[in-house]
């Protein structure tokens, strides 16, 4: 019974959004009954699946139709879900289970929302058939209907200002990206006759010929371009920032990380190169620019969602960075900051979404200010995804970026290498940079001073509330108990993914791994670890406690909450030179002088790359694969 | 029993107590000594404490503009994480609580001070202390690069190949090598490092972010009484720790046997160490810019302890 879940998983996504676009488009209450229950009950489908695959440590492989191999070779189409692919599906679900549940708040009043759902439910089906398939043209059509509703999901509020330029762009650029992967996957056909992951592992392993080498080269350029990873992150940023929260909450968590799962699939397993020095530098290095170029970018930008945009960006770097170190430990920091920042990134955006959505779409952080004296839960939620995307200890953003930097400077450290200390050092900086960035939107939006048109403005609805709680209370949770979900939840896909051989001889019968002469790459399998979040525990619970009596304590006959004594108004009044204060908000734009002084050259360099034209991304995008390309010709044969 | 000794731990030595002690006279003294450098007499020792205690008997006014619970949250944040930061980092031989952090921990844990201030100051609503977060913020962007290399070069020196940041193990390293300043490929970074420190504490030239006379006390503008205190507080008990996380990566090794007598000797060197780096530099120099600020630490300061990261990498 079990090996039907993967594909009744799937399929119960996409007729759930049939069913909606049949019955839903006109009854909100029909609408919402049929994807809230489609949602919870594929969740129920995944979630089962962790029993026999993570914690027994299983694959499950399905032919569908039963169309099982003969001789040897793989006709049919195959699912096969092993614990990397299953940690990324449940990424997914769980991301957007919580996002539809936000979106029955957020999207009320919008047209068509029978189509918006219909769209949502197909991009959630797309990803799961993506991280679950085993055959590598499912792969790429799962990744076109992924696209193609994450398009015009970015687009949906079609009257919003920009919003058809950035689904455009994201469409073009993506496009590209889809084009470099089939024609990857033409090439290994042409030499493989076959589709088949695991098949096509055990065939790949014994050498690349140059025609498999370049489709490599393309299937890595074009999980890159789905991944957004610098230079092909352009369109990324646009598409944010017109984008209805809850789709910029999954296409953030979700659909970058399918690119991600991509890239680990396709390095790890299908061509098994990632013990290759030439592969692993230039992974770590394509993820270490994108890392810093994110946070960079990032700490310029004057919109709220756009600026948290870039930052999805920077955050993908570290995992690309992580997955591209090879070591065992690299891997587990990567895919545990892929899913927390499906945590941490999905709280920021729905934070940031309320805020849009209460101050009636402002996002500029020129003109917002003092909210978190109107929105106070918003603020609470929102400063706990700044913490834990900056990693303040004991947030889970802390726990996989100390993996990360610990399997970077391990790697320095074996190897000797000076590059890899420069990504260690990268990683830390960027870190600070994050943080940095949110304290400049803390300022911006939530605290400093109320403008007169923001005055009236109200805490979001308790459906908006409570999966942006949910989400806190997963953040502080997933960084206080991180051992045991790295070992026990992330390890397992760790493992699955250095190990080949199983992943063949489960799909293709016992053996067949051995008789084509595939062995597993060697990782070590450490767990380095002298860090005990039950100490910050301890520590967070007695700021609390302290912080809680001294709020409570102090009299209330001081301060904001009562009227003040207007003899007394001067003496509660802010300091201004001794004058009447008058509003005075310090904006985004004044925030972090000094440093953008600093770096007026680079920002000069960067605006001319960033110059919102679609050939000229296309361009970007173009030359980086040529670079790929090169590069693995060159240093690869 | 276990509990009482954590809590002796945290409150006592070489948490709360210890560090408010150690951080109020340290204060006495760097004041002290930049009166005498300046020709001046000077405020007693006790002049940190007695303000200390004045402040707490004063009225607590919260602006009508500021949100109340960070406005009061915040320094209680701020202290208690810097009570904590002391129990990792090792007395010589003793280390309150070892294994449960690492230098990386370390550097994220000290952060958290310089976060709450921002959080405290931000939610003043005051244009003054807005200002002043900013900069401490790009402050605190600025020195963390030198900061890291600094990290990373003294675990490469101790760990060789391999993954070495714990603390008390780079202090045991130093108590069979000799303290990591006697080896001359680590002077550039004891030097940046040495750097480091006033920018952390807030002290001058690095006081951008509470430029008294021009942006009042930046993010302490509106504080007052009790809240005060305790950021005042904070800024001392920073001197302590940043200067003992000196005196462990660079002139760690002593082993005398008795912890009593190893905390006295770290004190004393502690206070050294803030002689040279945040009493002497305050006392002959002007605030800078930030822009000044930030490029200095970027350039001179990591350039420095980048010079010992290569010198140590090809083995020095």
């Amino acid at each position: 019974m079990i090996q039907h879940f993967p594909v009744l998983a799937v399929m119960g996504m996409f007729l759930g959004a049939f069913l909606i676009e049949i019955f839903g488009s006109k009854n909100a209450a029909v609408r919402n009954a049929i994807s809230f229950i489609t949602f919870t009950v594929v969740a129920g489908l995944v979630y089962a699946l962790v029993k026999p695959i993570i914690i027994d440590g299983g694959v499950i492989a399905y032919w569908m139709g039963n169309w099982e191999p003969v001789a040897g070779y793989a006709i049919g189409i195959g699912y096969e879900v092993d614990a990397l692919g299953l940690v990324f599906a449940i990424i997914a679900i769980t991301a957007f289970w919580i996002s539809n549940l936000y979106s029955f708040g957020y999207m009320k009043g919008e047209h068509h929302l029978g189509h918006y759902y219909t769209l949502f439910m197909m991009l959630c089906g797309s990803i799961l058939g993506f991280c679950m398939t085993g055959d590598l043209f499912n792969m790429y059509i799962m990744v076109e209907i992924m696209t193609f509703s994450a398009v015009a999901l970015t687009g949906f509020i079609t009257e919003k200002d920009g919003a058809l330029e950035a689904a455009l762009k994201y469409l073009v650029l993506c496009s590209l990206g889809s084009g470099f992967i089939l024609t990857g996957i033409a090439l290994i056909y042409l030499q493989c006759h076959t589709l088949n992951i695991a098949q096509l592992a055990s065939m790949l392993s014994g050498g690349l010929t140059p025609t498999t080498l370049l489709a490599f080269a393309l299937t890595v350029a074009g999980f890159g371009v789905k991944s957004f990873m610098v230079p092909f992150h352009t369109p990324l940023a646009d598409a944010h920032a017109v984008a209805p929260s809850p789709i910029s909450m999954v296409l953030s968590g979700v659909v970058t990380k399918a690119g991600v799962y991509g890239m680990i699939r396709c390095i790890y397993i299908m061509f098994r190169a990632m013990d290759l020095t030439q592969m692993q530098i230039i992974i770590t290095a394509f993820g270490a620019v994108t890392m810093f170029v994110g946070v960079s970018m990032a700490l310029a930008q004057h919109d709220f969602k756009r600026l948290l945009a870039f930052h999805s960006i920077s955050q993908v770097g570290y995992i690309i960075t992580a997955a591209g170190l090879g070591t065992a430990l690299g891997l587990t920091g990567g895919i545990f900051h892929a899913m927390n920042h499906m945590l941490f990134k999905g709280l920021l955006f729905l934070a940031a979404g309320a805020v849009l959505h209460q101050t009636g779409g402002v996002t500029n952080l020129d003109k917002l200010g003092g909210l978190s004296k109107r929105m106070p839960h918003t603020t609470v939620c929102f400063l706990f995804g700044a913490a834990a995307i900056s990693g303040l200890p004991p947030f889970n953003g802390f726990a996989s970026k100390w993996l990360i930097y610990q399997a970077a400077y391990t790697k320095a450290a074996e190897t000797g290498n000076f590059y890899y200390l420069i990504i260690t050092i990268t990683a830390l900086v960027v870190s600070v940079m994050t943080l940095a960035s949110f304290v400049k939107i803390a300022q911006a939006v939530f605290f400093g001073q109320l403008s007169e048109e923001n005055k009236d403005v109200k805490e979001a609805p308790a459906i908006m509330l409570v999966p942006m709680y949910i989400l806190a209370a997963l953040c502080l949770l997933t960084g206080i108990f991180y051992r045991p979900i790295a070992a026990d939840f992330i390890l397992p896909a760790v493992r699955s993914a250095v190990d080949v051989v199983k992943y063949i001889d489960v799909m293709m019968g016992e053996g067949y791994a051995a008789a084509a002469g595939v062995y597993n790459m060697a990782v070590s399998n450490v767990m380095v670890s002298s860090w005990s979040p039950i100490v910050y525990l301890i520590l967070f619970v007695t700021v609390f406690i302290a912080a809680f009596i001294v709020i409570l304590g102090s009299k209330s006959d001081r301060g904001a909450t009562v009227e003040v004594d207007p003899k007394n108004a001067m003496k509660h009044s802010n300091f201004f030179s001794g004058e009447e204060a008058v509003y005075s908000h310090v904006g985004g734009s004044d925030m972090l002088w000094g440093y953008k002084y600093d770096f007026k050259p680079y920002y000069r360099v960067m605006e001319e790359l960033h110059s919102g034209r679609v050939t000229d991304y296309c361009n970007m995008v173009v030359i980086a694969t040529a670079i790929i390309v090169v590069f693995m010709f060159m240093f690869m044969r | 029993m276990t509990i009482l000794r954590y809590l002796f731990y945290i409150l006592v030595f070489p948490g709360a107590l210890f560090t408010i002690a150690v951080g109020l006279f340290m204060a006495g003294i760097d004041r002290k000594v930049i009166a005498h450098m300046q020709k001046r007499v000077g405020p007693p020792l006790r002049q940190p404490m007695y303000d200390f205690f004045k402040l707490l008997g004063k009225e607590t006014i919260i602006p009508a503009k500021a949100n109340r619970a960070a406005f009061l949250a915040a320094p209680v944040l701020s202290f208690v994480s810097l009570c904590f930061i002391m129990l990792f980092i090792p007395i010589f031989g003793f280390t309150a609580i070892n294994g449960a952090a690492d230098m990386i921990v370390i550097l994220y844990l000290v952060t958290i001070p310089g976060a709450a201030l921002i959080i405290g100051g931000a939610s003043s609503g005051s244009p003054f202390a807005s200002i002043g977060i900013s900069r401490e913020m790009v402050t605190m962007m600025a020195y963390e690069l030198p900061f890291v290399l600094v990290l990373l070069t003294v675990a490469k020196k101790v760990g060789g190949d391999q993954l070495v940041f714990n603390l008390s193990l780079v202090s045991d390293y130093q108590a069979v090598n000799g303290s990591l300043l006697s080896h001359w490929s680590m002077i550039p970074a004891a030097l940046a490092m040495l750097l480091v420190i006033p920018a952390e504490v807030g002290t001058q030239p690095f006081d951008v972010a509470e430029a008294e006379n021009e942006i009042c006390e930046g993010p302490l503008v509106e504080y007052s009484g009790s809240p005060l205190a305790l950021f005042k507080l904070s800024i001392n008990m920073k001197m302590i720790i940043m200067t003992g996380l000196f005196t462990s990566m660079f002139l760690g090794g002593i082993r005398t046997g008795f912890v009593a007598l190893d905390a006295l000797l770290f004190v004393i060197i502690c206070i050294a160490v803030m002689l040279v780096s945040i009493t002497t530099i305050h006392a002959v120099t002007a605030r800078l810019k930030i822009e000044h600020l930030f490029k200095f630490y970027w350039t001179v300061v990591a350039g420095l302890a980048l010079v010992s990261t290569i010198l140590v990498w090809i083995g020095m």
